[in-house]
Parts: structure tokens; C-alpha cells; sequence
């Protein structure tokens, strides 16, 4: 925002600058707005919000090596606190920037309320086969193409193997092993526990029945589809109300002081994260270096593993820009330029798999893993990356998070259970989509 | 929450005109103490005792948690001196992302500052009409005020923000510091202080002396009802230093961020990154000292205030 | 500034801005405590600054949340065209009251109400009339030390208590832990006990201060003349001290009642820790869900003015109680 301009004047300037793009528009029928590049004297500037960390240096890194595209980067508080209504707002009212940070499970909701430009033009068959294909498919609603994928984000299970070698305990392969795994660790210490179900973050319980083969939302002729009692999100359901009922897990509230006061306890022992979960819990006990390890999350049938994708983010441009054309230039770069990826790690710690396959060398070397051994954590998620199963789709209100947040609550306070929880999902979701004025049908 | 007394106009008297005002304490009607077995010396002083430990010991936890590093936090040790980390905590408080830590004090102690200055400068000019002009309607528009009292705070965030929008005043320093300005509490307390500060008396010699009305406003009445002025400022002060909603609704910069903001969002990544917890802790430290010590050394006034509000 | 906006601000209320010839008529009620000159200038001039602000800060803002709760966004199809603005009367209103969600909020807070005005208003009685015993000592440092926790901001008041509640990270959780207690205050019933407690902490001391300063205002002469006739301390306290501070008693409950009908930023705070507190649990937290989560203005501008509106009637009742009481007393 420019502090010189009178405000009247920057109101008619832009009231000017609208008139022209709409005549633009106009005259060239609905192509791009403003020139994909500027020139040396006078380049496009995009503008860019996110939370990530390294997204300045991303930023910085670019303007370094482009000269007739400028980005100018501002920080926002993460999506889930806070970061997504300021979107949401700044759309509505807007003012919202070029390129936006979404995570996939918010996708739907921000493209739903008409707010993200559809980018199905630019993302040629050439550049979609640049990226993992689970993650095209997530950004395809509609058959139309909404963002483009950062990172994949594939479920991986993450133990203390001193704990469980000193304990021989074997490693689970399958949801049947983990159970056991999980009695034998609450024989082996009282009070331990193998891993933790987030009661807070709907979307832990989502993604275990995404990597049970559930599929909760789809489009199909101009409607959604909504089914979140399908038989893969009962059985998931049935499989940890078991869990929490016997004890075998904890319930700490995700990455809460209360679960990284029992990671530092040594009173949980495994963690049931993704990808970038292996920096952050790195950075939670430094202190117990060496002493974790990381592998495949277990699944229903061994022979045949398949995972869901525990956030991961997006990139997308919002309606308000008029950049396009720039910003997906911006966009592409930073998904698939090893540069991006170089200037992220340089500031972040975060274990990201990055959505392009090509750039996973790059992530691989810039990473040291020595917390977890030295073990090639990258070719463990390129190998989980492929067992994402590909029939998931988010939905499209946060009705449907909110819902069944507020049930996880009642689930660990025994009032409720997980079955019941989900088929007052079904409906509170159900009804908020059509009371918004959406095309649904109820699946169930 | 920080909504204060207020009680009918009708009832209003000059505070601090009465004992009630002062700290001190006139006479004590001298209780029997051989009347009293059920409630012995001990028992009573045994019981605020007990009282005062509740609320000082979140505070002593706060000042020995503040001295720990993010391990020790978490462990729970709090109050060992193992871990003593003091002079780190501070000095990542002060150099993490720029000193933005201070930014944001500065930021706080402009929004109370200023919203402060203005809302007793105007709460007190128009607590000076209400007492001392007679006009028609009074008692209807004192009415509407004393509504606004009531008016749940946190209600008229969501239209304020949808005004500020509208504006283009969203995400500025305006957006938050307009609305603070206005206290209708304070105007009920500017009236009561008005009644019992100036006399009508010194306004009728100055106007004999030719003074105008504006004059008689800023150079006496002013003067003389400082006090409520310092009351009505301390109030204001302290509920935009504890203001969360509104910021929370308002501010996306988080250069224009105040304290409380400011904090909620290190406490939100603290999650993810211990290494936050301990700067939460010393920055919410830092944050009530000013207002602990303003508290203390302002004893008398905002216990006048208090009384002012209550006492019939 | 132009006195215009004096009569301007005030017109609604045939307010103070009514030229001088009109305030003749009104006639004096009390004894005249000025000269006659030209003052209803002077009276809109020193107005003018307050409403002018209070028009901006809360009138408009008022009028648009009820102009707002009357429109609602429809989308269509799979919604990738964005939404449109539809007028839809009180729809947003039945809607609302229709929620079970929001209906939820106020058993919650009558449940809070309940737990917590008793406790509080109890508590900084019996604190007060004890300090106003002629036995407590050191009166300045309890009074001090009681309400010191007002001065904490209500966001720093709540981060402390959630630190403190913790498991793993409490020194109080794990002591009572070691003593047998497992008590969990996140849990689904320890959840509105953890908010009162924390409002509790905030609040008590200020009230016991007022309570106190009511007790000191208390005409001496007539405790000394009860002492005489041989009333104990408890009889001073509740016989006589107590029916004396009355109208400050109702205060406090009204006020308490109105802060409550508020409650958002302790247990948003501890939702965020995953309590079992949910994203709707009080109706402020129902409008603020609706409007900052899932991006509903018109639900949340009814719900803003269902709430003040709960809260008018409230404040009104209480006041109209209390004043009868204090015209009988």
C-alpha cells in the first residue's frame, strides 16, 4: 500500500485501473489482465501471502533472478488461526493479494465461494505431469484445475526405536499390528502410550479414513456428493473407538503443551504425522536425538499399502487479481524451480516432500536427518508419496471440519463416539450446503 | 469484560467527598473481640490469607516460569531454580523477527495512551454538559448513554469490521483506536465526578469575570475535576490494554499488532515450536508490569473510582 | 467543529442541542446552577465530540449489524461462481434462534451464570465483610494482593491458567496428580469450572474492593450503636452491614451478568488447547464462528443483535429489580 497517495486519489486510480482491465477484458474477451511480464523499468509486481516458513526467502530468492516480475511477500498468521478468515475478508472486501498459501483441506471452501481464479489454462498437460499426480487431482474440482500443489504430504508413522527395540516390540505394518503394538507398549511402561489421536484436528480422523479408502466428497454433474459414512470411514471409525475406549492411545490435542510435555516425558513414543512432521518434531525434542525413527504408516492390508495426506499445501490466485498471468509464472517457479526449494530450507527446517518429484534431490540434500539416525527420510515419502490414494477430495464448507471437531471433543469425553460422530456429520454437512444454496446430494 | 460500575443517576454523589474515597480508614467501630469464638483473629486473617494465595500464585508462577528455558516449562519444574534462563528469555524477546516484541509495547501503549487521553478528554466534556447546563431532553440522551453501557462489546465488533472494510480503515491503527475512544461509562462517571468536583460556585465567578463558556470548561472545570479524569483514564487505559476481540478482528499487519495480539500468536505457534513458550511467558511478564505498577501507585484513584460507581 | 453536528448527533433524542428559547419552556427542576446565557451552545460544543463518536462507534455499527442480519449469501451449483447478496427478511433470525448450536451457547452460559455469580458475588461479600472486620490485619495488602489479577490483561489471565492446567506442564496438576487427584480440566466437565475459575481469579478481587469501599461508606455511628447493644461480628455483617450495601450487591450482579452474556476470550483460549470446548460454545463464540470461520456475515450480525438485544433485556430486568429493592430499602 503506498503511504503517498491521497486516499481519494489512490480510490480513483484504482476505480481508473478497474475501468481499464474491464475494458481489456472486454476487448480481448476474457483473456489474461495485465501482461504475464513487465519490463526491467517498470516489472509486474504480485503480491504474496503465506505463513510458510521460508517464504520470504522464496520470495527474496525470485526477485533476485527475475527482473521483469517482482513479488512482495507479507506474513500471515497460519490458516487455521486466523490466517484463512483474513483471506476470506480481504477477498470479500477486495483487497486480497495475487497468490495465496491454502492447504488442501481448505481448498474447496475458498474455491466454492467463487473465490480463486481457475487456472485450468496454464496447467497444460505438460506441467501437470511435472507434479504427483495424487496432487493434481486434489486441485481439480469441477474438472477445472484451482491451484497448484506445493508439497504432498503423504501419512507417515514416526517411533522411538530405542523404546521399541529395548521392548521387542514389532514394528506395525498393518492397523491389526499397530493395536498390538500399541497393547504391548502400554504393558512394557505404565502410563506410555504408542501414539496420540488429536481429538482437535478433524482432519487426523479424516485422513486415516481417506487412507482407508473413504471418499467423502466428490462433483459429479454440476453437484457434490457427500458421504461421510462410507464403509472405509465406519471401519476407521470402529478401529480407534476401540483404541480410545482400551487406552491405547492418547488423546492430547495435536502439538498442544500437553503432548510435547509427554514427548519430553518419553511418554509417548510414536507420532502419527506426515512428511513435514519430521522437522517439527525434531524441533519439539531436540534433545532426543538419534533416538527416533520413521516409517511407513501401517495400513489395512500389507500387500496393498495406501495413505491419505495430512495437510500439504497449495498455491492459488484470488479472484481479486488481476496478475494472472504473472502470478502463475511466480507460482510455477516456486513449485518447480530447485532455487525455491534451495531458498525455503534455507530458513525452515521443514520436512516438506515437495510436490514436483524432480525436486526431491534437492530437499534430500538440504536436509539433515541426523535425528533420525541419518535414515533417508525422503525416499521413505517418495515411496509413501506413491501409495496416496487418489479418490480423496475435501470438502467444500468448514462445516464439515467444524462438525466433527465439535464431536471429537464429545468422542474422548465419552459422551459420543466416533460412528455416531460421523453420521451428525453427514448431516450438519449436508444441511449447511444446501442452506449456502449448493448443489448437493446426500450420498447416504 | 471490563465493563465498570455504574449505578442510577439518581443515586450519584460526590465521590471521594466521603470516607469511601480514601485508602485510609476513619474509625473502626470497635468489634467485641470476646464476641467473636466463631471467627477468631486467625480465622479471618487466616482466610483472606488464603484468599490473596489464590490469586498471587498464578502471578509468582508467571515470574519463575518467565525465568525458565522452553525444556524446563515443559517439564513443569517451574519453581526450582534449575534452568534459570532469565537474561536469554529477554534478550530473545528482544531481538526475535527485529524487536517486534517492542513494536507491538509501543503499539499497545499508543492504542491505550491515546484512546485513554481522548476517550477522558471527551468522556469528561460531555460528563461536564450532562451536569452542569440544563437543556431539554437531558435525562432522555443521559438514558441513551447509559444504554451504550449495556451494549455487549464484542456485539459490535463483527459491523465494526464490516464499517472498517467499507472504509478502507481496516488493518490500520484507526480501525482500533476509533472505537476505543468512546466509553459511555466514562461520560456517567465524567457527570458524577462533575456533581462533586466543581463547585458551581467557582464556574459563576469566572463567567462574572467575562470568561466564555468554553474558557470556564478548559481552564476550571477541567482543572478542578482532574481526579475524574485520571479515574476515567486508568479505566480506559487498562480495558485497551486487555482489548483482544477487537484488534483480533481488525489487524492483519502484525506491525500494528498490540501486545495481547501479539502474544495469542506466539501462544499459537508455541504449539508447533517450544521454543516459544518461554517467550510468552516473559513477554506476558512484561506486559502486566506497567499495569501492576500503575495499579499500585495509583491506589487512590482508581479506588476512588471504584467507590464513585458504587457507593449510594 | 460546527454546533450543526450538536443538533445533528442529538436530534434522535430531542436532545441538547434544542435552542435556548425551547429550554425556557422546559422550566427548572432543580435551583438554577448557572447563569442564563447562551449555554445550550456551549452544552453542544462540549457534547458534540462524544456523540459524534459514540454515533460512529456504536449507532452505526448497531444499525448496520441489524441492516446486515437482514441479507444472506446464496451460492448455486458447485459454487465456483461466487455468492449473491439475497434479502431474506428474518430468515437469518429463525435461523439463528433455530440453531440448536447457538440455543447451546445460552445453557452453557446459564450454567456459567449459575456456577459462577454465586461463587463470586458470595465470595467477595464474605472477603469484604471480613476485611471490614476490626480484626483483619493488614487490610491495604489484601485488598492490594486480591485485586492485582484485575490488572492482568484477560488474554495474559487466561494463557496463565491454561499453562496451568495443563498436564505435564501444571505444578498444580501434577501436585494434585501425586496426591491422588486426576482431576482433568479439559475434560467435558471440567471445562466450565475451568472457565469460572479463571473469571473468578479476574474479577473477585475488584469486587471485593467495591463491596469494601460500600462497607466503608457505612455510617460508623450506626455499627458503634449496634456494637453497644451487644451485636457480634456476624450480626454487624449480616444483619446490619449487609442489607446497608445492597444497591452496590445488584450492581455487581448486573454487571456480572452483562460480563458474562460477553464470555469469549477465556474460553476461546482454551479451545485452541483442545479442551472440550467447542467453536460455538458461548453465543459470542457462535457469532464469531459464523462470521470469521465459515464466512456467514448475515447469521453472525443476528446473532451479534440477538445477543445484545438478550443483553438490554437482561440488564434491564436486573436494573428494575434493583431499584425497586433500593426504593423499599
Amino acid at each position: 500500500m503506498s503511504h503517498s497517495w491521497s486516499r481519494p486519489l489512490r480510490t480513483a486510480v484504482g476505480a481508473a485501473a478497474a475501468f481499464v482491465s474491464l475494458a481489456v477484458l472486454a476487448a480481448c474477451g476474457g483473456a489474461a489482465q495485465a501482461p504475464a511480464e513487465g519490463t526491467k523499468a517498470h516489472p509486474v509486481t504480485v503480491t504474496f501471502w503465506a505463513w510458510t516458513k521460508g517464504s520470504q526467502q522464496v520470495a527474496d530468492e525470485f526477485n533476485a533472478t527475475h527482473d521483469t516480475i517482482k513479488v512482495k511477500f507479507e506474513e500471515i498468521p497460519s490458516g487455521g488461526l486466523g490466517g484463512y478468515p483474513k483471506i476470506a475478508n480481504a477477498i470479500k472486501a477486495g483487497i486480497a493479494p495475487d497468490v495465496l498459501s491454502i492447504e488442501y483441506p481448505s481448498l474447496a471452501q475458498f474455491v466454492s465461494q467463487g473465490s480463486l481464479k481457475d487456472l485450468s489454462s496454464y496447467m497444460t498437460p505438460a506441467v501437470k505431469k511435472e507434479f504427483l499426480p495424487q496432487t493434481i487431482q486434489l486441485t481439480t474440482m469441477g474438472g477445472r484445475n484451482w491451484a497448484v500443489p506445493s508439497d504432498a504430504s503423504p501419512q507417515i508413522f514416526y517411533y522411538r526405536k530405542d523404546f521399541f527395540t529395548r521392548h521387542h516390540i514389532a514394528l506395525p505394518k498393518t492397523w491389526a499390528q499397530f493395536r498390538t503394538a500399541a497393547q504391548q507398549v502400554k504393558k512394557a511402561a505404565p502410563g506410555t502410550r504408542i501414539a496420540t489421536f488429536f481429538p482437535d484436528d478433524p482432519t487426523f480422523f479424516q485422513t486415516m479414513a481417506w487412507g482407508a479408502g473413504a471418499s467423502w466428497f466428490t462433483t459429479k454433474n454440476g453437484a457434490w456428493q457427500v458421504d461421510t459414512t462410507d464403509a472405509a470411514t465406519r471401519k476407521t471409525a470402529a478401529y480407534w473407538q476401540g483404541l480410545i475406549d482400551a487406552g491405547l492411545v492418547s488423546t492430547a490435542p495435536s502439538y498442544s503443551p500437553e503432548w510435547t510435555a509427554s514427548l519430553k516425558a518419553g511418554t509417548t513414543v510414536g507420532y502419527l504425522g506426515a512428511s513435514w512432521g519430521a522437522g517439527t518434531l525434531a524441533g519439539i525434542v531436540p534433545e532426543e536425538k538419534g533416538k527416533w525413527a520413521a516409517m511407513q504408516m501401517p495400513s489395512w492390508d500389507a500387500a496393498h499399502p495406501s495413505v491419505g495426506m495430512s495437510q500439504g499445501s497449495t498455491f492459488a490466485v484470488s479472484k481479486n487479481s488481476t496478475k494472472t498471468a504473472a502470478a502463475m509464472k511466480f507460482i510455477l517457479w516456486m513449485s518447480t524451480s530447485p532455487d525455491s526449494v534451495r531458498a525455503r530450507l534455507s530458513a525452515s527446517t521443514s520436512t516438506a516432500l515437495p510436490a514436483a518429484p524432480a525436486l526431491v534431490p534437492v530437499a534430500r540434500k538440504a536436509i539433515d536427518t541426523s535425528f533420525y539416525g541419518g535414515q533417508d527420510l525422503y525416499g521413505l515419502y517418495e515411496k509413501a508419496g506413491a501409495t496416496i490414494d487418489p479418490d480423496w477430495l475435501w470438502g467444500p464448507t468448514a462445516a464439515a471440519n467444524n462438525t466433527l471437531r465439535d464431536q471429537l471433543h464429545g468422542v474422548v469425553g465419552g459422551s459420543t463416539t466416533l460412528p455416531r460422530a460421523i453420521t451428525i456429520t453427514q448431516s450438519a454437512t449436508v444441511a449447511a450446503l444446501r442452506g449456502s444454496g449448493l448443489k448437493v446430494e446426500d450420498a447416504s | 469484560m471490563t465493563t465498570p460500575l455504574i449505578v442510577d443517576p439518581a443515586d450519584q454523589r460526590a465521590p471521594g467527598t466521603g470516607r469511601a474515597g480514601r485508602g485510609g480508614r476513619a474509625t473502626v467501630p470497635a468489634g467485641r473481640p470476646g464476641g467473636n469464638r466463631w471467627l477468631s483473629r486467625g480465622a479471618v486473617n487466616g482466610l483472606l490469607a488464603i484468599a490473596a494465595a489464590y490469586t498471587l500464585f498464578p502471578l509468582v508462577w508467571l515470574v519463575t516460569a518467565a525465568t525458565k528455558d522452553a525444556g524446563n516449562i515443559l517439564g513443569g519444574n517451574v519453581f526450582s531454580f534449575e534452568g534459570f534462563d532469565l537474561g536469554h528469555n529477554l534478550s530473545t524477546l528482544a531481538s526475535y523477527d527485529g524487536g517486534i516484541y517492542f513494536r507491538w509495547y509501543g503499539n499497545s501503549l499508543i492504542y491505550a495512551g491515546l484512546g485513554a487521553l481522548g476517550c477522558s478528554l471527551v468522556s469528561v466534556a460531555a460528563g461536564y454538559a450532562f451536569d452542569k447546563y440544563r437543556f431539554r431532553g437531558k435525562e432522555k440522551l443521559f438514558a441513551v448513554v447509559l444504554l451504550g453501557v449495556l451494549l455487549p462489546s464484542t456485539a459490535l465488533s463483527l459491523p465494526l469490521y464490516l464499517l472498517a472494510v467499507k472504509t478502507h480503515t481496516v488493518n490500520t491503527y484507526w480501525s482500533v483506536l476509533i472505537p476505543v475512544l468512546v466509553n459511555p461509562f466514562g461520560v456517567y462517571l465524567s457527570r458524577i465526578f462533575s456533581a462533586g468536583y466543581i463547585p458551581d460556585e467557582a464556574l459563576e465567578a469566572a463567567r462574572i469575570d467575562g470568561a466564555g463558556e468554553m474558557r470556564v470548561f478548559w481552564s476550571i472545570g477541567l482543572r478542578m475535576v482532574m481526579p475524574g479524569f485520571v479515574t476515567v483514564f486508568l479505566f480506559q487505559f487498562t480495558a485497551i490494554w486487555n482489548n483482544f476481540f477487537l484488534p483480533l478482528v481488525m489487524l492483519s499487519d502484525k506491525n500494528l499488532y498490540p501486545l495481547s495480539l501479539g502474544l495469542y500468536n506466539w501462544h499459537s505457534n508455541a504449539n508447533a515450536t517450544p521454543d516459544f513458550y518461554p517467550m510468552v511467558v516473559s513477554g506476558s511478564l512484561l506486559a502486566v508490569l506497567p499495569l501492576i505498577v500503575a495499579f499500585i501507585t495509583l491506589q487512590r484513584h482508581w479506588k476512588a473510582g471504584l467507590t464513585a460507581g458504587s457507593v449510594k | 467543529m460546527s454546533t450543526d453536528t450538536g443538533t445533528d448527533t442529538t436530534s434522535t433524542t430531542g436532545g441538547p442541542g434544542a435552542p435556548t428559547a425551547a429550554r425556557g419552556a422546559a422550566g427548572p427542576r432543580r435551583p438554577a446552577r448557572r447563569g442564563p446565557q447562551r449555554t445550550g451552545l456551549a452544552a453542544g460544543l462540549l457534547l458534540t465530540p462524544f456523540f459524534a463518536l459514540f454515533t460512529v462507534a456504536m449507532l452505526i455499527p448497531v444499525g448496520y449489524a441489524i441492516w446486515l442480519s437482514l441479507f444472506t449469501q446464496k451460492l448455486s451449483g458447485l459454487g465456483f461462481e461466487g455468492p449473491r447478496n439475497v434479502f431474506d427478511g428474518l430468515g437469518n433470525y429463525v435461523d439463528t434462534l433455530g440453531d440448536s448450536a447457538f440455543r447451546h451457547g445460552f445453557w452453557v452460559l446459564g450454567g456459567y451464570v449459575l456456577f459462577y455469580i454465586p461463587i463470586m458475588v458470595g465470595g467477595a461479600l464474605a472477603l469484604a465483610l471480613l476485611l471490614d472486620t476490626a480484626i483483619a490485619r493488614a487490610r491495604r495488602f489484601f485488598q492490594l494482593a486480591l485485586f492485582l489479577p484485575h490488572a492482568i490483561p484477560g488474554l495474559i489471565a487466561a494463557l496463565i491458567w491454561v499453562y496451568l492446567y495443563t498436564p505435564g506442564l501444571s505444578p498444580v496438576v501434577s501436585a494434585m496428580h501425586s496426591g491422588g487427584i486426576g482431576l482433568d480440566f479439559f475434560s467435558a466437565n471440567g471445562a466450565l469450572p475451568s472457565v469460572v475459575n479463571i473469571a473468578l481469579w479476574e474479577w473477585l478481587g475488584y469486587n471485593v474492593v467495591i463491596f469494601y469501599a460500600s462497607l466503608q461508606a457505612v455510617d460508623r455511628s450506626l455499627l458503634e450503636a449496634a456494637a453497644v447493644d451487644g451485636a457480634g461480628n456476624w450480626r454487624l455483617a449480616f444483619g446490619i452491614k449487609l442489607p446497608l450495601i445492597r444497591a452496590s450487591v445488584f450492581l455487581v450482579l448486573l454487571f456480572t451478568i452483562i460480563g458474562s452474556l460477553q464470555l469469549f476470550t477465556e474460553p476461546l483460549l482454551l479451545s485452541n488447547t483442545g479442551s472440550s470446548i467447542t467453536s460455538a460454545w458461548t453465543p459470542n463464540m457462535y457469532a464469531y464462528s459464523e462470521a470469521f470461520q465459515l464466512n456467514d456475515y448475515g447469521r453472525a450480525a443476528a446473532a451479534s443483535v440477538l445477543i445484545a438485544l438478550i443483553a438490554a433485556v437482561l440488564s434491564f430486568g436486573v436494573t428494575r429489580i434493583a431499584n425497586r429493592k433500593g426504593a423499599r430499602a
